[in-house]
């Protein structure tokens, strides 16, 4: 089954909710889509089921328009699979089931027969739904129906899947076991997927390709590398995200911020000696309190150095698992000599990165304001014999500010701008 | 579809078994209604059955009336049988069937357990057509008027229904609640107007309550054969709709994307249920509480599947209302009671039993 959508434009009374849509879709493929509240999702799905009757031409099912496809045929193409389903009546779990076979019926007046009741039985078991065959519907948990829902729509024996946010009022694990199930039945027996994801990271992990809405517009449709990235979600939803690899599958992995860059609100700066990750939230806190920052050295790789990139501070990079070159130092003071702070972070010093440290003292005899940041003596972050510890004790008795976190380092550079 | 729930978890369905608790629901329920009709002939001032005043027969003698024309006993005997007491208990049969079917409908469509055969405005329609026919004298021209009362109730009810649908429409759908607050501001402004009439009417009002309350005292065998046609073109309308029903029941987008045509499915429901609906009350006024309470009490007792439910509630509320309706003559006899009065009486109470029943199980029947 090859679904074209054509230049689908679809609204309601004046509002347009669909803009010049056009994407195709490949037997047996997985497309989420995406996009913010009110960006045309569901309405897409109604007009691919005619629900909504979308202007003719513009919905294409191996070539023919949907809207010369009765209810009954397309049925047997697509299953739906809602949000939630909910009923007052008191259907049980199989007979919500066996209406997956409507479509299959020989004539309008036909009841269920053996076939139809095997059809059932083994969308039940696939789904491990068999157990609750004779529950109440309305009394089985979320997790419960929506398995029952989707048993439905395998008994129904489409070529297409068109799922809502499946997933939308469930918990983590009911999220995954349905998302997975859903991968299941398109990578065994080959359905198609189109569904309706709010989750990136659900997405990202499941999704051959994503298309993306905004505003009733098709903004991006491909790979969800290729979607997914930092300058486009930023221009859908508004909002910062940092885009990194989940490290166990290796799937785009999306984290959200509020705001990232707030930019530099007042022109102060701040220079921060970090490394090994511990300097993530203290980029993230200074560019909140609205100054700029600089960081440096930090090897490439280094998850400081991926924070620095994501958040978009200068940065003075090292090569790969190298220590400190000369040149690299050099940068690193002329970062320093433009910054009015300097922080001190916590972070493990081995002999390739004593230069950062060696950086602070020089900060200090430049006249810059240095503070340190020590949770406590001697945590074990000196793997350079003590030279790290005795550098630090140096600069803490010529002037050097000592803090014990990072609220107390936000207070005294604060008090140091006022 | 009933079920009984597994005494093991894997059990899972026993189709056959099913099917076969399906048939012997409606046999048992097509031998009572045999059966109650049967016994409701038997039952009356003059019957084996009953009161017995002023006059007492045995079995034997109402056997002998009923099936041998006269024999040896006075003409109006037999005629009290085929031309009162029989039509009599068919009609009741017919109309409450055709509620019951009718509000079985109705609740699929509107999707709620409020909604009965009368939600779209038929009894205050034809409330209006029958306040009308006797306040105007149509009711009372010779010959004709004994038809009058019923074809301006059952002219007035379609036409409401007609108004109301109008309203419940945009565009080609059929908004459902939309459809019920039209329904419910279209009754409300009718029933002032009958209210108005009634106020007006002076001596004739205490006829036109017992109208309003329900009736089936003007049962005759046109009556029958009207009500009887309508609600079997119905019932079988109904029937065939079943499985499209029960989808209805998970909602209209639900329903399309199983395959069903929900917009020409709630048109027709709404149809057939309007001239089931009208045809009864045409003969018989507005009886209460059948269409209502008939298609709930069965849902609990066999379940919602519409391939059981619409048999079954058709075949009980036919049950019913014989039985209403023998009560109905027999409590105060020489006289009578309005049917839908005793219909709420019995028909409340064992409803709340039920319903109280069935959340303490709470598991599916």
């Amino acid at each position: 089954m090859k679904l074209e959508i054509k230049g689908l434009s679809f609204s309601f009374g004046d509002k347009k909710v669909l803009k010049d849509v056009t994407f195709d879709v490949e037997p047996g493929e997985f497309i989420g889509l995406m996009g913010p509240n009110g960006s045309g999702k569901t309405t897409l799905l109604r007009c691919i089921m005619n629900y909504l009757n979308p202007p003719a031409d513009s919905v294409l099912l191996d070539g023919v328009s949907t809207n010369t496809q009765s209810s009954e045929d397309l049925a047997r193409t697509f299953a739906v699979v809602p949000q939630s389903s909910s009923t007052d009546f008191t259907f049980s779990a199989y007979d919500i089931v066996m209406m997956g076979r409507l479509p299959h019926r020989s004539s309008r007046f036909a009841g269920p027969t053996m076939e139809d009741a095997a059809a059932v039985q083994e969308a039940m078991e696939r789904t491990d739904t068999w157990k609750y065959a004779t529950r109440r519907f309305f009394a089985l948990s979320g997790g419960e129906r929506q398995r029952v829902i989707i048993a439905r729509a395998v008994a129904q024996r489409p070529k297409a899947l068109l799922l809502d946010e499946p997933t939308v009022y469930l918990d983590i694990n009911g999220q995954l076991e349905v998302m997975d199930l859903i991968k299941t039945l398109n990578k065994e027996q080959g359905i198609t997927v189109i569904s309706v994801l709010h989750d990136v990271n659900l997405a990202a992990r499941y999704c051959d390709k994503i298309a993306l809405l905004s505003n009733g517009w098709l903004e991006a449709y491909g790979s969800p590398v290729a979607v997914l990235n930092p300058d486009t979600i930023q221009s859908v939803y508004g909002v910062d995200v940092v885009v990194r690899k989940d490290p166990f599958t290796n799937a785009v992995y999306v984290m959200p911020h509020s705001s990232l860059a707030a930019g530099p609100r007042h022109g102060r700066r701040v220079h921060l000696l970090c490394g090994g990750g511990v300097g993530g939230p203290f980029m993230k806190s200074l560019l909140d309190a609205g100054f700029g920052v600089s960081t440096g050295v930090l090897n490439v790789l280094d998850s400081d150095f991926e924070n620095a990139r994501d958040l978009r501070i200068p940065t003075v990079a090292e090569l790969p698992f190298s220590a400190i070159s000369e040149s690299a130092f050099r940068d690193n003071i002329a970062l320093v000599r433009d910054s009015e702070f300097v922080v001190l972070s916590p972070f493990p010093v081995g002999p390739g990165n004593l230069k950062n440290v060696e950086a602070a003292k020089q900060a200090a005899a430049m006249g810059k304001r240095v503070i340190v940041v020590r949770p406590e003596e001697g945590r074990g972050i000196d793997f350079v014999g003590g030279r790290a510890d005795e550098i630090v004790k140096e600069l803490i008795s010529s002037g050097a500010i000592p803090v014990k976190d990072m609220a107390d380092m936000l207070r005294e550079i604060s008090r140091g701008v006022a | 579809m009933s079920l009984s729930r597994p005494d093991t978890e894997d059990e899972g369905v026993d189709f056959a078994k099913v099917m076969r608790r399906r048939l012997v629901w409606l046999v048992l329920l097509v031998v009572g209604l045999v059966a109650s009709a049967f016994v409701a002939v038997l039952v009356g001032t003059l019957g084996p059955i009953g009161p017995g005043d002023p006059e007492y027969i045995s079995f034997e003698e109402a056997f002998g009336a009923i099936f041998h024309g006269q024999g040896d006993l006075p003409d109006y005997y037999a005629n009290v049988f085929w031309e009162v007491r029989i039509p009599r208990v068919l009609l009741a049969a017919a109309v409450g069937a055709a509620l019951a079917c009718a509000g079985t409908a109705m609740q699929a469509v509107f999707r709620n357990p409020m909604a009965d055969p009368f939600i779209v405005g038929v009894s205050s329609g034809a409330s209006l057509g029958a306040v009308v026919a006797s306040l105007t004298g149509l009711a009372s021209i010779a010959v004709l008027g004994a038809l009058m009362t019923p074809t301006l109730a059952f002219a007035s009810a379609l036409l409401t229904v007609f108004v109301v649908y109008y309203l419940g429409v945009v565009g080609g759908k059929v908004y459902v609640n939309t459809l019920l607050l039209s329904g419910v501001a279209v009754a409300a402004f009718l029933g002032a107007m009958v209210s108005l009439l009634i106020y007006f009417a002076g001596q004739q009002y205490h006829r036109i309550i017992f109208w309003m309350l329900g009736s089936l005292s003007m049962a005759s065998w046109t009556a029958v054969i009207v009500v009887v046609l309508a609600a079997v073109l119905g019932i079988v309308l109904v029937y065939i709709s079943s499985r499209d029903l029960n989808a209805l029941l998970l909602g209209e987008e639900t329903a399309h994307n199983l395959g069903v045509d929900a917009e020409g499915l709630k048109t027709l429901m709404l149809v057939v249920a309007a001239v089931m609906t009208a045809a009864a009350v045409a003969f018989t006024g507005v009886i209460g509480f059948v269409g209502l309470i008939i298609p709930h009490m069965l849902r609990l007792v066999v379940g919602a599947d519409h391939r059981i439910l619409v048999p079954a509630a058709t075949l009980s509320g036919a049950i019913f209302l014989i039985w209403a309706d023998t009560v109905a003559r027999a409590v105060i006899a020489p006289t009578e009671l309005p049917v839908g009065i005793i219909t709420a009486l019995c028909g409340g109470p064992f409803f709340l039993y039920l319903l109280r029943r069935n959340r303490i199980l709470g598991d599916a029947l």
